[in-house]
């Protein structure tokens, strides 16, 4: 695992896709954040200052992580989800594929590493936005600072944005079966448009997908409280996907 | 003593398409096999399925003693291949490239330098060596193929039309590194387009056409292409009268 995790970490430090979804979902998405709760707490009119005030889960800090959250909870399954998909489908799509066959290092052990150092990303980048979202608001004062309020919503924050992180490894499953990464982005599109109708339907709570950006409204009026076992799903759904891929890569021919 | 690489009976289809058809095929030690057929014939196949890429429907495909769908760590240890496009990510340099090799064939750590630079330094990469391999032209790419593919020392080769996308010199190194590498006992299972450049290196010339084995070819005749369209031909025909 060891040979195998060093390979796949060089390859992710060195990729642009890596690189770009990581700053963009590092600083542009707080930032997006602090300018919708700016927007929101202006008193200002129009359609986006009425979004944004809608949008709104409390004052202070907790209004402004809140919009952070809410951003959170779909821009990192979508941007998470190109890199795990760019991760699974590159050696389709460029067809080395079978330069992976017939190695010391079975190719269930390099799925699991592709996996591991994608998990370690995840982590650095949810705690990354949490470290960007703490700095944008210090600098833009958005309320005075309370150590409490502002760790417990900070922890929420990388809480949600692993959350909707760990939910785009399924997708390293779809790159696989469909070998490359455009089936993989094809179907993300088709779950965020799923999730949003199984939330209106109100049975958001037991769609997986739905559960990040539940998370993220959580104690707004008409929003259900998430039980343990539809909080579980997430892990549940990620681990499963994981152990399929790795199944996959075991078994699969060149073709 | 058994082949390093032995092929018994052995069967793939691809639906209503036999791709290799009972074909019994070895390759000795020191030994340089070639096989040679048009387009579609089944050898990119047969290699896959020696390199556990396919599983055969029937037969079997050995390598080292061992079944290649089973194989262990230890016997994918001693075997380097190139089948198709070469080893090289297109993000990192021509140097974490053979390095990676090295990693994922089981090079101890504390050898894995040295023999990057080996490879790097047979193969006239040296100039590339912190350049990413993106920036590479084909043969270039295609000799970082070749560097990765032998960063390990194996016992076992097994090439896809290796000389592919390569200049003149670079044909000719590589059939001068199939030649040293025989020579040290390394078994070599390659593929060619081109007869000319197998009857200068191959101590075997098998044809291969619709999946089967066909014919031979004598590496120091003369007129290999000849020859070979006529082994094809006369299989072609075999192939009417059967249907007729």
């Amino acid at each position: 695992m060891r040979a195998a995790f060093r390979v796949e970490i060089r390859k992710l430090l060195r990729s642009r896709v890596a690189f770009v979804a990581t700053a963009l979902m590092g600083v542009l998405l707080p930032a997006m954040g602090l300018g919708f709760y700016t927007v929101a707490v202006s008193g200002g009119t129009g359609s986006l200052a009425d979004k944004a005030a809608a949008l709104l889960t409390g004052e202070g800090w907790v209004g402004y992580l809140g919009q952070v959250d809410q951003i959170a909870a779909v821009a990192l399954f979508l941007g998470a989800g190109v890199v795990v998909a760019w991760v699974f489908g590159r050696e389709h799509s460029d067809r080395t594929f079978p330069s992976l066959f017939a190695l010391p290092v079975g190719r269930g052990t390099i799925a699991g590493a592709k996996f591991l150092v994608l998990i370690v990303w995840m982590v650095v980048v949810s705690v990354l936005i949490a470290v960007v979202a703490l700095i944008l608001g210090r600098v833009a004062g958005v309320a005075p600072w309370d150590a409490g309020v502002v760790l417990s919503e900070l922890s929420r924050l990388v809480v949600i944005s692993l959350g909707a992180a760990v939910l785009s490894l399924t997708m390293g499953l779809v790159a696989s079966i469909g070998r490359g990464y455009l089936p993989a982005i094809g179907t993300m599109s088709v779950i965020v448009a799923v999730t949003q109708i199984a939330v209106l339907f109100g049975t958001g709570g037991w769609f997986p997908f739905a559960v990040p950006g539940l998370m993220a409204v959580a104690g707004m009026e008409g929003i259900p409280t998430l039980t343990p076992i539809q909080l579980a799903l997430v892990p549940g759904l990620a681990a499963a996907s994981m152990w399929l891929t790795v199944r996959w890569w075991r078994r699969a021919e060149v073709i | 003593m058994t082949a390093p690489i032995e092929a018994r009976r052995l069967t793939r289809s691809f639906g209503a398409e036999l791709a290799v058809d009972g074909i019994d095929f070895e390759v000795g030690i020191g030994e340089i096999h070639a096989i040679v057929g048009l387009n579609g014939a089944g050898k990119t196949t047969l290699m896959r399925l020696f390199l556990g890429m396919l599983q055969p429907d029937s037969g079997e495909a050995r390598i080292l003693g061992s079944d290649s769908g089973d194989a262990t760590s230890e016997v994918w240890g001693q075997v380097g291949h190139l089948i198709e496009t070469p080893f090289a990510y297109p993000e990192l340099t021509v140097r974490e490239n053979v390095m990676a090799s090295a990693l994922l064939h089981s090079v101890p750590p504390s050898s894995i330098g040295a023999a990057v630079d080996r490879v790097i330094e047979q193969f006239e990469l040296g100039h590339w060596a912190n350049r990413r391999a993106r920036v590479l032209s084909l043969g270039n790419r295609q000799r970082l193929g070749l560097a990765s593919a032998l960063v390990h020392e194996p016992s076992v080769l097994i090439l896809d039309e290796p000389a592919n996308a390569l200049d003149p010199a670079g044909v000719v190194f590589t059939r001068d590194l199939l030649r040293q590498y025989a020579g040290e006992g390394v078994a070599v299972f390659v593929s060619s387009h081109h007869l000319d450049q197998l009857a200068r290196v191959a101590h075997t010339i098998t044809v291969i056409h619709r999946g089967r084995q066909v014919g031979m070819l004598e590496p120091s005749g003369i007129d290999l292409e000849r020859s070979f369209f006529e082994i094809v031909h006369q299989s072609d025909m075999a192939i009417r009268e059967a249907q007729a």
